[in-house]
């Protein structure tokens, strides 16, 4: 099921920009291991879904997935054979804004080998570069 | 304990400590005991060892004399890459210090290896008081005797001696559980979710009447 907002007070959003590194949600916080991106970008509710639904199915119900972005902005887009103007196009998808350094998935209860390979599949999905990352030390 | 040399810091600022950074070094600033707060700079070479070897307690020179010093906190970059500032306590090697130790979790429950279960961790860390010299790297726990269901406590955790729980014993580190089956209609119900889409608030008050969204549907039209 793909993610998006019960409630929202706006039905459309302008895009912004994004600039700068990940203020937050840059650590692994829930699993052991996590996927960092190394690109700003709009990650889809349907890339975040894939993402989810072929790690969860390589894992075989050995680990658990964690999702740690949530798509709350709309992305609208004038739809194809359209001449252009006639005001603002329909929401499309909804999408993840994302900064260098945020932490998008995690992966828990599980060993590093199998983590790395669930997470260079959801990498595959992605739309933006991706590495993987391990907790920080507890100091 | 690590032997870390230390200089005192003149210099504030994020510019100037881009540059200090960029030269090998990392800022820092030792406080505690009633003593007045200190700058100083340590080489990001020492820092960087420390870590590796998960030492806690420093031996700081810093100038002629020296002195013990725990490490507080560890500021890093986005990518946890580097560095960018420590804090550090000043401690007497008989004082008792609080500070967060990892679970470290060993063997196979039963409940994942004969039943299917799936282990999970909730706690990466807890909280414990012990003398700054005695300070455990990590407090393991073997979870082999888990079946499905069970759930380990803070309070079962087998301390090192002289160690405290400073976290309530209730807190759950780990537990065995069923991981619920994906649902395989998934891919059906895709169409009808494409049509959903969220409840826009300020258009509430508009619904009884249902005028609302019968306009808006038509200029969409219009537009498309």
């Amino acid at each position: 099921m793909a993610l998006m907002p019960k409630r929202v007070k706006h039905r459309k959003q302008q895009r912004g920009n994004a600039k700068g590194n990940a203020t937050r949600g840059q650590t692994v916080s829930f699993g052991d291991f996590g996927l960092q991106t190394t690109q700003m970008g709009w990650i889809t509710a349907r890339q975040l879904e894939a993402g989810r639904v072929s790690a969860t199915h390589y894992l075989h119900r050995e680990g658990r997935v964690y999702i740690r972005v949530f798509p709350d902005k709309p992305a609208s887009s004038t739809p194809l054979e359209t001449r252009m103007g006639k005001g603002k196009g329909e929401t499309k998808d909804w999408v993840a804004v994302v900064k260098p350094g945020t932490v998008l998935f995690e992966i828990g209860g599980t060993d590093e080998e199998t983590a790395r390979s669930a997470l260079r599949l959801i990498a595959h999905k992605m739309p933006v570069r991706c590495r993987m990352v391990g907790r920080r030390p507890a100091i | 304990m690590a032997v870390m040399k230390a200089r005192h810091r003149e210099q504030f600022g994020s510019r100037k400590m881009r540059k200090l950074r960029a030269g090998g070094e990392v800022p820092a600033i030792i406080y505690g005991h009633g003593d007045e707060p200190e700058p100083i700079t340590v080489s990001e070479h020492d820092v960087a060892l420390a870590i590796l070897h998960g030492e806690r307690l420093l031996e700081l020179k810093l100038g002629r004399k020296s002195q013990h010093a725990l490490i507080k906190e560890i500021q890093w970059d986005t990518f946890g890459q580097e560095v960018l500032h420590m804090d550090l306590a000043r401690v007497r090697l008989d004082e008792r210090v609080e500070v967060a130790v990892p679970v470290t979790l060993h063997g196979t429950p039963v409940g994942v290896s004969e039943d299917g279960g799936t282990l999970q961790q909730y706690a990466a860390e807890v909280n414990i008081e012990c003398l700054v010299t005695a300070i455990p790297d990590d407090v393991s726990v073997t979870v082999n005797d888990m079946g499905v269901g069970d759930t380990l406590h803070a309070g079962d955790l087998d301390l090192p001696e002289g160690a405290k729980l400073l976290d309530d014993a209730e807190t759950a580190i780990c537990s065995v559980t069923y991981i619920a089956e994906e649902e395989p209609a998934a891919e059906e119900v895709e169409g009808a979710e494409a049509a959903v889409e969220p409840e826009v608030i300020g258009e509430q008050a508009e619904e009884p009447a249902g005028e609302g969204e019968g306009t808006a549907d038509e200029t969409s039209g219009e537009s498309g």
